[in-house]
């Protein structure tokens, strides 16, 4: 399923919102989650670390959170601390739901 | 506020509502500071995470004190520091009850999964330099090993130098960043 991060800055004010909305539609849907973050401009320490723990949530599940639309400067950040290594990262998300469909 | 051509000292209220605007007034003035041939992109991007994640603290840890960010210049470098009165950090408690017990260890591994290990080394007392190392990965086997907590990591990793000192006497915390143009 895909979903739109309509929020521009992500950070923690919003993380635990952030966080308790992708649990939700875990538990809702049962399905791996596209997440479109193109709207995005800002994000945190936080923001990432919500992200993780979500992650954690949905491969406890055997789901996946694989990101899409990313900013340069923030597909840089999460090389940064190199969590390009744990999600799934593609430029659109009719890529990402061609190599999940393929998989 | 009080700007001049290589210098910025701005007082940070730690409200949330504020970040964005703080970051971006600091960015402003450093944007006109980066001397030309330096790569002007990968410093943006750098002080961009830095001082995002630099008012994260304060908003967290800072309290009711104002924070007081300081942004230095010249040809070679760029100095951020950020000055606040809350709590110190929690290292600076750990390593004082250990250091009675061996005073020669000055390198403390503070996180690690299979990406990073992130390291304080205590320079001198409540003075620690911040450094991390990659992992080879060849551990990692699931996601439940990750952390959570990229704060210092994110600055660690941004900068070419990451310390916090702790002033006893003021009871002040000071994050200091230098980037190398």
């Amino acid at each position: 399923m895909i979903t739109e991060v309509t929020i521009t800055e992500a950070n923690l004010s919003n993380s635990d919102q952030f966080k308790a909305e992708l649990v939700g539609l875990f538990d809702q849907y049962n399905k791996i989650i596209i997440l479109d973050l193109q709207e995005l401009k800002y994000v945190d320490s936080a923001f990432l670390g919500a992200l993780v723990s979500s992650l954690k949530y949905g491969m406890s599940k055997k789901l996946d959170i694989v990101l899409v639309g990313l900013r340069n400067d923030i597909r840089d950040l999460i090389k940064l601390i190199r969590l390009d290594k744990v999600f799934k990262i593609y430029n659109y998300a009719e890529e990402a739901t061609f190599a999940i469909n393929k998989a | 506020m009080q700007s001049a051509t290589d210098k910025l000292v701005f007082e940070f209220g730690n409200s949330a509502d504020k970040l964005i605007s703080s970051l971006e007034h600091m960015l402003g003035h450093i944007s006109s500071c980066i001397p030309v041939g330096a790569d002007t992109e990968s410093i943006m991007f750098k002080c961009k995470v830095i001082i995002t994640e630099l008012l994260t603290n304060a908003i967290k840890h800072a309290g009711n004190s104002k924070t007081l960010f300081n942004i230095d210049s010249n040809a070679t470098r760029l100095a951020i520091s950020k000055t606040d009165y809350g709590m110190p950090l929690y290292l600076i408690n750990t390593r004082n009850n250990s250091a009675a017990d061996n005073t020669k260890i000055n390198k403390r591994l503070i996180s690690a999964d299979p990406l990073t290990s992130l390291y304080a080394n205590w320079e001198r007392e409540n003075h620690i330099r911040f450094s991390s190392e990659e992992g080879s990965l060849d551990d990692f086997l699931s996601v439940e090993q990750v952390m959570e907590h990229f704060g210092i990591l994110i600055i660690t990793n941004s900068s070419d130098e990451f310390t916090y000192t702790y002033h006893k006497d003021t009871r002040s915390n000071v994050f200091h960043v230098l980037i190398n143009f």
